[in-house]
C-alpha cells in the first residue's frame, strides 16, 4: 500500500523568460514502511522536494497525498495538526530547542497535541537510539551524533505516516553517519515507520530499500536495492 | 568596498528591518531627553515670566545711602539701577486719600523696566514732585481721572496736593488688602521724606546686573565694599534660582532634584538602547564568527560595532530631538491655551537650545556606552560558531525549561524570559524602572496640591471678613450674595477663642456649613465626619504636637461656663489660618464644627468671614457692586480683599508646573511602553529561526502566541513586582517627606497611580504581542529554517 503519492509535481520561482523550475513534474510512490533515499547534487531540488512532501512548503502545481490526505485541500491550521500528527521531521542542524531537555524536546509534538506519550513506547524508543541517562541533558551538552539519535526520537514519538529526514548526516562524521543512518533503518522496520531520507552521499544512500535520483528538479533515476 | 568599516552600510541595507528597532531606540532615547529638558527650560521660562511678572526681574537690591548709590551705579557688573523707596508699605501709618489707608512708592522711571507689575495702563510717569500715578482700585474708587488732582492726607496732618499723570494696575498684594497705591518719582518722593524720616524706610537700590555674571559673588563684593549686614540686601531669590544663580539650600535642592531626575532618564535610555543593541548583536553572532574567520581581530570586530552604532546616530539623533522639539511645542501650545493672559510671553514656536544640546550628548553618550557590551560580546565571538554551523540552532543555555508547572508553550515562553538572568534583570529592571520613576514622582502632585492652596475647590475669589474677626456678618448675607449676577458660591465662617481650663491654652474653633464640610472630606484623617455636620462633636486640626485624638473630648470655657465637646474626627488641615499662624503659641489648637454647634457654644449667630466664589466671567464691577452690599449691611469695619489676581498667579504658576510634572509622568509611562514593545520585538525576531522549527514539527500558531505572551507576562509580571517593591516605600518616605510631615495626611498605598502605570503596562503587553503575533503568522516555516 502506498502511504505517499505525489502527481506530477511542480514548484516555479521567478516568472518567464527567468523561471526557475525546482521541481518539474515529479510523480512517485512511496510504499508503507519502506525507507527510501533520495539523492541527488546540491540544488537538484531534492529538499524542495521534501518540504512539499511535509507540507511546509506550497507547490505551484499538482497534488501531494499522504495517508490518503491531499495535503493541497488543507488550510494552513489543518496542515500543521497533520504535520504534528502523521509526519516525523529530521533535520541537518538536528533544530533541537535549546531551553529544553531532552525528555521535554523528544515529547514535545505529543505535548504540543496535548496527549502525553505513550511510556512504554518512549521507553523502547530510547533504548533502541541508546538515549537511556541522557534525558536531563540539555542539547548542547550532546555530541551531534547523540542530537541527531534525540532528533529520531522526537520524529518517531507521534508514530507518524511518514518520517522525512532532510539530510541527517550532513553534519556528522562518517563513522557517526553510518551509526546513524543504521538506526534510522532499524527504528523504521522495528516501529514499521515509512522514511524518506535526502542525502547527497550515496554510500549512506546504499543503505536505503529504494533510492530516488533527482535531477533539475526531475526523476533521473528510480531503483531497489537488492 | 575599500576599507572593512565599509561592510557597515553593505551590512545595514541587508538587516534594514532589525536596525529598524534599534534606530527606533535611540530615536526614542534622544527624544525623551529633548523633551524633558525641553520642558524643564520651558518650565523655567514660563516661571521666570511668572516671577518677573509678580516679583520684577531685579537681581538684587541694596539698602544703601546716595553716595555708596553712585559707588553702586559705577560697579562694571551692574547693567541697570534704579532707587525705590515706599511708604506705609503695611496700610497702617496714616498716608490717607480721602480716608484710605494708601501705598506710597517713589522710583525712578528705569524701575517701571524691572518692575513690569509697575506698568502703566494709561498716561505717563510723574515728571515732578507734585506729580503722581495712581492704581486702578484707587481711581475706580475715587472715580478720578488722568489730569485730575488728588489729596494725600499724612500723618501729621497735613494735605499734599498730586496732578494724576497715570494710572498703573493693581498689584496682587494691592487688590488682597485692597489699598490705593500712589507712585511718585524719586524726587517726589525724596520731598515727601525728609518730612517723614522717622516713618520712612530708607531708599533701596534694585540692580540688574549683568549676563553671565557671577551675582552672588558680586552681591558679596558689594556687601564687604559698603560694610552691609544681611537684613541690607536682599536678593530676588525666585529669579536667581531661574537663573541658576541662587545659593539657598532649598533651591540648591531643587537643583539636586533636577539632576537625579535628568539622570534617571540617562539611564533609562541607556537600559533601552543596551538591550536593543544587545539582541541584535546577538542574533549576528554567526556574522562576527564569520570576521573573526576571516582574519578580523576582537579590536577590529569592537570598531566595527561602536562604528555601526554611530551610523545609526546619524539619522536617529537628529530624528528624536526633531520629534522632542515638536513635543514640547505642542506642551507650550497647551500651557499657552490653558492660561493665554499669564504665558503669552512663551515663544510659539521656540527651541530650547538646552534641549537639543541634551539630547545630541545623551544621544552620543548613550550610544557609545550602549554599545561598549555588546561590542566586547562581539568580539568575543569564536571563529568556530561561524565554521560549526551550530550558532544560532543550539544555545548554550544554563538550565532548561520546567514543564512541570505550565504547559510545553507557556513553559517556554517564561523560560525565554528567565532563561538568561542578565537579560531578565536587564528587562524585568527596566520595566521596573518606569513603575518606580512613575511612583516616586507621582508624589510631587501629591505635594503640589497641598501646597497651592488657591488650587483647592474651597478658594475664594472675594474674602471679606470683620478686622477684629467678631461674628457680626449677618448669617443670611450669604444667601442675599449669591443672588447677584457673576456669583458662583458664598459661604460664611464663625470664629471663636476659646480657652481651655486648667492648661491655659486656647482652641480656635471655626464653624462650617455643609458645602465646606464636603470640602473637608478629603481631608479627613480619621473620625466621622458625618457626626460633625449633624453637631455631634467637633473635628480637630491637625497641627504637630497638638492634636486632639478623635473619640477624646476636651473641656472648654463657654459662655461663663465649662463646656465639654467631643472631638468626633480629626482633620489634616484647614485652608484657613488667620488667628493661628500670627498666634505663636503653639499650644493654640483648632477645631472645627457645625453652625449648630457654634451657635450653642459662643450664642453668636453671625459670620466672622464671608467667602465669595465669583463665575469665570465676573467683571470688576459685579465684584464691586458685591463689596457695596456687604457695606451697606456691615457698615465699614468689614475688610474687603480681592484675592482674584493672586489666584491667577498662583493658578498659572501650577499650571506649567502641571503640564511639567504629568508630561513627566507620560514621559516614564511612554519609556515604559516602549521599552516593552521593543523588548518583545526583539525576543521575537531573534528567535524566529527556533520558532520555524517548531512550527515544522507542529507546533500552532496559536501556541507559539501563547509562548510569546508567556515571555511577555514574565517580564510585566516580575518587572511590576520588583517596581513595587522598590518603587512603594520609595513613594512612603517621598510622601512622609514632602506631605506628611507638612499636612499630617498618612501615606496610603498610591492606588490610582499604580492602576495607571500597570494599566499602561498591559496595555503595552497587548500592542507588544500583536506585532510578532502577525509576523509569525507570516512566517513561512521552509525561508525561516533555511535561512542563514
Amino acid at each position: 500500500m502506498d502511504i505517499l503519492q505525489t502527481e506530477n509535481l511542480t514548484k516555479y520561482y521567478g516568472e518567464e523568460p527567468l523561471v526557475v523550475k525546482a521541481l518539474d513534474g515529479i510523480t512517485l510512490q512511496i510504499e508503507q514502511g519502506s525507507f527510501t533515499a533520495i539523492v541527488g547534487t546540491s540544488g537538484s531540488g531534492k529538499s524542495t522536494l521534501l518540504h512539499m512532501m511535509g507540507g511546509l512548503d506550497t507547490p505551484t502545481g499538482g497534488s501531494v497525498v499522504v495517508d490518503g490526505q491531499s495535503l493541497g485541500k488543507m488550510s494552513r491550521s489543518e496542515l500543521t495538526i497533520f504535520r504534528r500528527r502523521k509526519i516525523g521531521f529530521i533535520f541537518q542542524n538536528y533544530n533541537l530547542i535549546p531551553n529544553l531537555n531532552i525528555y521535554d524536546n523528544i515529547v514535545l509534538p505529543v505535548e504540543l497535541d496535548g496527549r502525553s506519550a505513550d511510556r512504554q513506547y518512549l521507553d523502547n524508543i530510547i533504548s533502541v537510539l541508546g538515549l537511556d541517562g541522557k534525558l536531563d541533558r540539555k542539547p548542547n551538552k550532546l555530541s551531534g551524533g547523540q542530537q541527531q539519535r534525540a532528533a529520531i526520537a522526537r520524529a518517531l514519538i507521534t508514530k507518524p505516516a511518514l518520517i522525512l529526514a532532510d539530510e541527517p548526516t550532513g553534519n556528522l562524521d562518517s563513522r557517526t553517519s553510518q551509526e546513524v543512518v543504521g538506526l534510522l533503518q532499524a527504528t523504521g522496520r522495528q516501529f514499521h515507520q515509512t522514511i524518506v531520507m535526502i542525502t547527497h552521499n550515496d554510500e549512506i544512500a546504499q543503505i536505503a530499500d529504494r533510492t530516488i535520483r533527482i535531477e533539475d528538479g526531475r526523476i533521473a533515476e528510480g531503483r531497489w536495492q537488492g | 568596498m575599500k576599507h572593512y568599516l565599509d561592510l557597515i552600510q553593505i551590512s545595514a541595507k541587508q538587516h534594514k528591518k532589525q536596525n529598524r528597532m534599534t534606530r527606533l531606540c535611540i530615536v526614542l532615547a534622544v527624544f525623551l531627553v529633548t523633551v524633558i529638558f525641553g520642558m524643564a527650560d520651558m518650565e523655567i521660562r514660563s516661571q521666570m515670566i511668572q516671577a518677573v511678572k509678580s516679583d520684577g526681574s531685579w537681581h538684587a537690591g541694596f539698602l544703601v545711602d546716595e553716595e555708596q548709590g553712585a559707588l553702586l551705579k559705577a560697579r562694571p557688573e551692574v547693567e541697570h539701577i534704579a532707587r525705590y523707596g515706599v511708604l506705609n508699605y503695611h496700610l497702617r501709618d496714616g498716608y490717607r486719600i480721602e480716608g484710605i489707608e494708601t501705598a506710597v512708592c517713589g522710583f525712578d522711571k528705569e524701575l517701571l523696566e524691572m518692575f513690569p507689575a509697575a506698568e502703566l495702563t494709561e498716561g505717563t510717569f510723574p515728571e515732578n514732585t507734585e506729580e503722581a500715578v495712581l492704581n486702578e482700585s484707587a481711581k475706580t474708587r475715587l472715580g478720578v481721572r488722568v489730569g485730575d488732582t488728588v489729596s494725600m492726607a499724612t500723618p501729621q496732618g497735613e494735605m499734599k496736593q498730586y496732578h494724576i499723570t497715570g494710572i498703573t494696575k493693581d498689584t496682587a498684594l494691592e487688590a488682597e488688602h485692597d489699598a490705593f497705591g500712589m507712585y511718585l518719582n524719586t524726587d517726589g518722593f525724596s520731598a515727601l521724606r525728609p518730612e517723614e524720616t522717622k516713618s520712612a524706610q530708607e531708599v533701596v537700590y534694585y540692580v540688574e546686573f549683568r549676563k553671565f555674571c557671577n551675582i552672588q559673588k558680586a552681591v558679596r563684593e558689594i556687601s564687604a565694599q559698603f560694610g552691609l549686614e544681611e537684613g541690607q540686601v536682599r536678593q530676588n531669590v525666585k529669579v536667581l534660582m531661574l537663573m541658576f544663580q541662587s545659593q539657598d539650600t532649598y533651591i540648591l535642592q531643587l537643583y539636586f532634584v533636577a539632576a537625579v531626575l535628568a539622570s534617571l532618564v540617562v539611564i533609562a535610555g541607556i537600559f533601552m538602547i543596551t538591550a536593543s543593541m544587545n539582541s541584535n548583536i546577538a542574533r549576528r553572532t554567526e556574522f562576527f564568527g564569520m570576521m573573526r574567520c576571516l582574519g578580523a581581530t576582537g579590536k577590529q570586530v569592537i570598531r566595527f560595532v561602536r562604528k555601526e552604532a554611530l551610523s545609526w546616530c546619524r539619522t536617529a539623533i537628529p530624528a528624536g530631538i526633531i520629534a522632542g522639539i515638536c513635543m514640547v511645542w505642542v506642551l507650550c501650545g497647551m500651557l499657552r491655551c490653558l492660561s493665554p493672559g499669564l504665558f503669552e510671553g512663551l515663544p510659539v514656536f521656540g527651541v530650547s537650545y538646552i534641549a537639543v544640546a541634551a539630547g545630541m550628548i545623551v544621544g552620543f553618550v548613550t550610544v557609545l556606552l550602549a554599545a561598549r557590551s555588546p561590542a566586547k560580546r562581539a568580539a568575543k565571538v569564536s571563529p568556530l560558531t561561524a565554521v560549526s554551523g551550530n550558532a544560532g540552532t543550539v544555545q548554550a543555555v544554563k538550565r532548561t525549561a520546567n514543564t512541570r508547572i505550565f504547559k510545553v508553550d507557556m513553559a517556554l515562553g517564561v523560560h525565554h524570559a528567565s532563561g538568561s538572568k542578565k537579560n531578565f534583570l536587564l528587562v524585568t529592571g527596566s520595566f521596573a524602572f518606569s513603575i518606580i520613576l512613575f511612583l516616586a514622582f507621582g508624589t510631587a502632585i501629591d505635594f503640589m496640591h497641598h501646597a497651592l492652596t488657591p488650587l483647592r475647590a474651597s478658594a475664594p475669589d472675594l474674602y471679606i471678613y470683620k478686622e477684629d474677626y467678631t461674628n457680626q456678618i449677618p448669617s443670611g448675607l450669604d444667601e442675599v450674595i449669591r443672588k447677584y449676577s457673576g456669583v458662583k458660591r458664598a459661604f460664611g465662617r464663625g470664629y471663636a477663642e476659646f480657652t481651655i481650663p486648667g492648661e491655659g491654652s486656647t482652641l480656635i474653633v471655626i464653624s462650617y456649613d455643609d458645602q465646606q464640610f464636603e470640602w473637608a472630606k478629603d481631608s479627613l484623617i480619621e473620625g466621622n465626619l458625618q457626626d460633625a455636620i449633624d453637631g455631634k462633636g467637633m473635628l480637630s486640626v491637625h497641627r504637630e504636637g497638638n492634636t486632639f485624638a478623635a473619640g477624646s473630648n476636651v473641656t472648654v470655657s463657654a459662655g461663663g461656663g465649662e463646656q465639654e465637646i467631643s472631638i468626633v474626627g480629626t482633620l489634616g488641615d484647614v485652608p484657613y489660618s488667620y488667628g493661628v499662624d500670627s498666634n505663636t503659641d503653639s499650644m493654640t489648637g483648632m477645631a472645627v464644627c457645625s453652625e449648630e454647634l457654634f451657635r450653642k457654644l459662643t450664642g453668636e449667630d453671625g459670620y466672622a468671614v464671608l467667602d465669595v466664589q465669583l463665575n469665570r466671567d465676573a467683571t470688576d464691577s459685579q465684584a464691586q457692586e458685591i463689596r457695596k452690599v456687604m457695606e451697606q449691611e456691615c457698615g465699614g469695619s468689614v475688610a474687603f480683599s480681592d484675592k482674584r489676581i493672586g489666584n491667577k498667579e498662583t493658578k498659572g504658576a501650577s499650571y506649567s508646573m502641571s503640564v511639567f510634572l504629568y508630561g513627566f509622568l507620560a514621559v516614564i509611562a511612554l519609556i515604559g511602553f516602549f521599552n516593552i514593545i521593543n523588548n518583545i520585538a526583539m525576543s521575537v525576531s531573534a528567535r524566529m529561526r527556533e520558532y520555524g522549527a517548531m512550527r515544522a514539527i507542529g507546533m500552532t500558531v496559536r501556541q507559539l502566541n501563547r509562548m510569546v505572551l508567556g515571555e511577555t507576562m514574565t517580564y510585566t509580571v516580575f518587572g511590576v513586582l520588583l517596581g513595587c517593591v522598590i518603587g512603594l516605600p520609595l513613594n512612603r518616605v517621598l510622601f512622609q517627606n514632602l506631605v506628611t510631615s507638612r499636612w499630617g495626611d498618612e501615606w496610603s498605598v498610591p492606588g490610582w497611580e499604580l492602576l495607571v502605570i500597570v494599566f499602561i503596562m498591559l496595555g503595552s503587553v497587548c500592542l507588544a504581542i500583536m506585532g510578532p503575533v502577525k509576523q509569525i503568522k507570516k512566517m513561512t516555516v521552509v525561508d525561516t529554517i533555511s535561512r542563514e
